[in-house]
């Protein structure tokens, strides 16, 4: 495009075409938006068996009889980019293992203190409060909004149902609401109570790590306390 | 009547200010000028060189009859011999600055166990106090 | 709004990078509370800072309204830093204090 082309511009900025004006000279509604779609095997297997030639020098006669077209094909195809990315999730930060005690940063409960438990497939973090010890249940979290610290459960006789996945914390599809006024104003709302397969998780795990948590002294007031910055700390120079 | 107690003086102990060696002793070989020294540390990893007075602390500790420019492995046997990294270690400035390297240290589940101890201790002393002033006032 | 856990640092918006003569306001200088070196800098590069003032009407229900914004890099050696916001600071913001928070979390 000749943007910079003398008498392209009435004055430095202002182009000499107008917007309709560039766009039809730039022809580019032309270039439909099409994808270049493989033609299929079989339709070549196809029109092969049709033309079948009755002389044997095949190559001779195409080379002799061969025009090539002078007309080309106004359009051209797009060929849709081929994306090599892949969703992978993020690595596990090194500080992390199983049984980390972690700093919730952000979030209803920012923080607070937590047992990691394991890395779900999409590379969220599968913590736990536990619930019983600070109220905080069994949840994922993005690990760029933890903070690892140095303290340790020991978890590795914990076995976590299998059933525990990223699915299981999917939100349930929610009854269509009809558009009336007591719905709008929330009138005669039922509060959605924690499905009792859900408690009954909790609790599993629950009395599988408190134990462990016992063991260790005061580690269970450890959890039930949270993380405050005070004045004079800076974190860049704080171990956790 | 002496001005100063502690004297640039081959022997005397010093502490580094700063780098990556700071707070660490060392023993002052040789004085090459108003400015710089040549010191030594055998025992505390710093190695032989020369420094400017403005990144050492001179110490009340002093090495007996040592030569000037003494050999570093003669250097450590004084040490060991006179005591003086020991002598180092019980001064109140060497504790403070052990004291300020395990405070930074600390873990985050640490920090929480001593402010508990700390309250605990606290209780305790205040209880106590309280009951002192209950048995004087009455 | 003092929240009871403060999970945040304090820093502190001196005004925008600039010449002698021109400022860059889309790039606005913070100073964090207890960074005093270049070194101490990249634990704070990419966090998110927030600019949190009052205004005079409620929207949504409050008074209270958030800049956001990330740093991007150090300035200079003194640990100041450079910070960029979803929307340039406003000039009267210059000496108000901000918020660091602690995520993106590297540790």
């Amino acid at each position: 495009m000749a943007v910079n082309k003398e008498g392209a511009q009435l004055i430095p900025g202002v182009s000499r075409l107008s917007r309709s004006q560039r766009y039809a000279k730039r022809g580019l509604f032309l270039m439909k938006n099409k994808v270049a779609v493989p033609r299929k095997a079989s339709d070549r297997k196809a029109a092969a068996r049709d033309e079948k030639p009755t002389d044997v020098n095949v190559d001779l006669v195409k080379a002799l009889t061969h025009k090539k077209s002078s007309l080309y094909p106004a359009d051209t195809l797009r060929k849709p980019k081929v994306n090599h990315k892949s969703n992978r999730p993020a690595a596990l930060k090194e500080t992390i293992s199983p049984g980390s005690v972690l700093i919730l940063l952000a979030g209803r409960f920012r923080g607070k203190r937590v047992v990691f438990l394991k890395q779900l497939e999409s590379g969220l973090l599968l913590v736990t409060g536990p619930y019983r010890v600070n109220g905080v249940p069994m949840r994922r979290v993005n690990q760029a909004y933890v903070i690892a610290t140095s303290a340790k459960v020991d978890v590795s006789d914990v076995t976590i149902p299998e059933n525990i996945n990223d699915s299981y914390f999917s939100r349930e599809q929610e009854p269509k609401l009809k558009g009336t006024e007591e719905e709008f104003f929330g009138e005669n709302a039922v509060k959605k109570a924690v499905p009792s397969h859900k408690a009954a998780d909790q609790k599993t795990i629950d009395n599988q790590i408190i134990p462990k948590i016992r063991s260790q002294n005061m580690l269970a007031s450890y959890l039930r306390s949270s993380f405050s910055l005070s004045k004079g700390q800076a974190p860049h120079l704080m171990k956790f | 009547m002496v001005a100063f107690k502690r004297l640039a003086q081959v022997g005397r102990v010093v502490v580094l200010n700063d780098g990556l060696k700071a707070g660490r002793t060392a023993v002052i070989v040789d004085i090459i000028d108003h400015n710089r020294a040549i010191i030594d540390g055998p025992t505390t990893g710093v190695h032989r060189q020369e420094i400017s007075f403005n990144r050492v602390t001179l110490t009340d500790i002093t090495l007996k009859a040592v030569p000037r420019t003494i050999g570093s492995n003669a250097l450590k046997r004084a040490i060991i011999k006179q005591g003086s990294d020991a002598a180092w270690a019980q001064t109140a400035w060497a504790k403070k600055i052990q004291q300020r390297s395990v405070r930074a240290n600390l873990s985050d589940f640490d920090r929480f166990k001593i402010m508990r101890l700390k309250k605990q201790q606290r209780f305790i002393v205040q209880r106590q106090m309280a009951s002192l002033k209950k048995t004087k006032s009455a | 709004m003092t929240q009871p856990v403060r999970l945040y640092c304090k820093g502190r918006f001196l005004g925008y990078q600039r010449a002698q003569r021109a400022q860059t306001q889309s790039s606005s200088l913070i100073q964090i509370e207890g960074v005093n070196d270049k070194k101490d800098t990249s634990f704070y590069l990419g966090k998110r800072i927030a600019y949190v003032y009052r205004g005079k009407r409620e929207i949504n229900g409050t008074r209270y309204r958030v800049i956001w914004g990330r740093i991007s890099r150090p300035h200079g050696n003194s640990g100041v830093v450079r910070a960029r916001f979803r929307n340039n600071l406003p000039p009267h913001a210059m000496g108000a204090s901000v918020r660091i928070m602690l995520y993106p979390s590297r540790i």
